[in-house]
């Protein structure tokens, strides 16, 4: 009841925002709202099941293009084309999932490079489906119940993805599959000895978090109003996997820090020192990898635990 | 003895290659007892234990749990049906606390489907707070008294295995089986542990431990099997063991080995 409570005050804060900002800051509000979002799901994949994957962007892509097709191309309405969205991202997840699961660490992360690589492709080969290197433009979001959702409306459906997203997540952590999943990452062997099947647990795991990066590409489409194959490129997912590492992987809090630290720092930096922003970027990753590999979060857990001891 | 044995090996053998490991293995445990398996190094005790906690498949052999076989299943198929074991190096889940570590091992115990922990239903919710206090009992039991909020990290090796044990019985096994528990530890906590899985045993759980440390072995178990080169070489009581002169050269040859080496 109070995480409800507390849940319905953030709503409110972060849709409220969205009414106060002009277009720009309303382009850059959202963006953030969904980089969050994606780095709170990759955050569970990455940093509490530990697969080091790098398909999620992927899945956000897939999500993005599948909800236009679905609408535009094969003609589905919209509450339809969202499940077969949904569907199809689950269906490709498992093709993904059932054989790069068994393969550990390194391996997983080319399997799913792979992956990464050949949506691409896909994508410039697909012809009008994809819209080949151009993507796909000039469309807008059906009318929902006759309504045109637009304009700062929009921006509260990414809060509700972003919280929703955020919910789900914090129940399945705090629950016997965080559990389980947190258990195969650290030790497989004692997890097996406990009774997780540690397979069956890293697949769920992988699913359930690409299906969420999917809904989120769904949600995206309507941002920009175009989709196009170097979005979807793998620099952006090495900025999560950043973000992730930099906020501080395993924690909630975390991935929402580094998401908005390293999605931000650009467009406060750049003014100051134009193009040197990027070696910012650098210079933090190092930092935070060589001085605290816990992330940021785990500097401020560094801080409280000094104020607890200086009575 | 009338009554029937929960675990039941027969035959049970390891060849890895051209080396017989273990040959032609028979063991009975019953509920309740303590069943203490001993050999010189290479005997053949970790196999036999690897095989026995689904570990390692057997090359020939049946294991029968309750009167159903083992043989096959995976690694993971061992918690439901009532076996759990310890390792003798701990292997704690890093970055939990002693309590998180406690409740994986209620693994499956949680039947609720992730339906229902989406739901967020009280069912989910209930079982969850159930797991916490049952949780902070085996703390109590096994005597890690206040660390239960504790880093793993923070425990000593002593507390590690402690650890291992309440992680093992909350599944509420039926056969317990531990792999070498007095290994690293410090005569007092040997004692503590003696202490600990002679309860263990009189809640009515069957406890199988290979052990190394002779002397915390014989004042523990009920009966003792000692194994030489992958084959049983005699079982009884301590007292019988340790008048038995095939045992007493077995492992009098293993001193003269060290000692020459």
């Amino acid at each position: 009841m109070k995480s409800l409570l507390g849940m319905t005050a953030v709503a409110v804060v972060l849709s409220a925002v969205a009414f106060m900002l002009g277009s720009y800051q309303t382009d850059i509000y959202r963006k953030l709202l969904l980089w969050t979002t994606l780095a709170l799901s990759y955050n569970f994949l990455f940093g509490i099941a530990g697969q080091v994957a790098f398909s999620h962007f992927t899945f956000y892509g897939i999500g993005a293009y599948a909800i236009l097709i679905l609408l535009f191309q094969v003609g589905l309405p919209l509450p339809l084309a969202i499940l077969a969205g949904i569907a199809l991202c689950v269906v490709l997840a498992l093709v993904v999932a059932i054989p790069a699961t068994r393969l550990e660490g390194f391996y997983l992360a080319l399997a799913t490079l792979a992956f990464a690589q050949l949506f691409i492709v896909v994508l410039n080969e697909g012809g009008t489906v994809t819209g080949a290197g151009g993507g796909l433009a000039n469309y807008r979001l059906p009318d929902v119940f006759g309504v045109r959702v637009t304009g700062p409306w929009y921006t509260v459906v990414i809060v509700v993805l972003l919280l929703s997203t955020f919910a789900t997540l914090w129940r399945l952590d705090r629950s016997w599959f965080g559990r389980a999943c947190r258990a195969v990452r650290d030790n497989p062997e004692a997890a097996q000895a406990m009774g997780v099947n540690v397979a069956r647990t890293k697949i769920i795991a992988y699913t359930i978090t690409s299906a969420m990066a999917g809904v989120a590409g769904m949600v995206y489409a309507f941002v920009d109003n175009t989709v196009n194959p170097p979005i979807f490129g793998l620099q952006n997912s090495f900025l999560l996997l950043f973000m992730v590492i930099v906020g501080g992987s395993g924690r909630h809090a975390g991935a929402i820090i580094g998401a908005a630290l390293l999605y931000l720092m650009p467009f406060l930096l750049s003014p100051l020192i134009g193009h040197h922003h990027a070696l910012v970027f650098g210079v933090v990753m190092v930092a935070v990898v060589l001085f605290q590999p816990k992330g940021l979060i785990g500097v401020w857990d560094a801080l409280v635990a000094r104020r607890k001891l200086v009575p | 003895m009338s009554r029937k044995p929960l675990l039941v090996v027969r035959g049970l053998t390891k060849r890895f290659g051209g080396l017989l490991a273990v040959g032609d293995l028979d063991l009975d445990v019953f509920a309740g007892e303590i069943l203490g398996v001993i050999g010189p190094n290479g005997a053949g005790k970790s196999t036999t234990f690897n095989m026995i906690a689904g570990a390692l498949p057997p090359t020939a052999g049946s294991l029968e749990f309750d009167g159903k076989s083992l043989r096959g299943l995976p690694t993971h198929a061992m918690a439901p049906r009532g076996i759990m074991r310890t390792f003798q190096h701990n292997k704690p889940f890093a970055s939990m606390s002693v309590r998180e570590n406690i409740m994986v091992g209620m693994h499956t115990g949680f039947t609720g489907s992730l339906w229902r922990v989406l739901g967020a239903t009280h069912g989910a919710a209930r079982a969850e707070r159930d797991a916490v206090s049952r949780a902070d009992a085996l703390v109590e039991f096994v005597g890690l008294g206040d660390r239960g909020h504790a880093d793993v990290e923070t425990l000593s090796f002593g507390q590690g295995r402690l650890l291992e044990i309440a992680r093992g019985l909350a599944a509420q096994p039926r056969l317990m089986l531990f792999d070498e528990p007095a290994a690293g530890l410090t005569p007092a906590e040997c004692e503590r542990l003696s202490h600990i899985i002679r309860d263990i045993a009189r809640q009515g759980i069957a406890v199988l431990l290979i052990e190394h440390d002779m002397r915390f072995l014989m004042a523990l178990a009920d009966r003792v099997v000692v194994l030489n080169f992958g084959h049983k070489i005699a079982q009884g009581t301590p007292q019988e063991m340790q008048a038995d002169p095939a045992v007493v050269s077995a492992y009098l040859g293993d001193l003269a080995a060290v000692a020459h080496a």
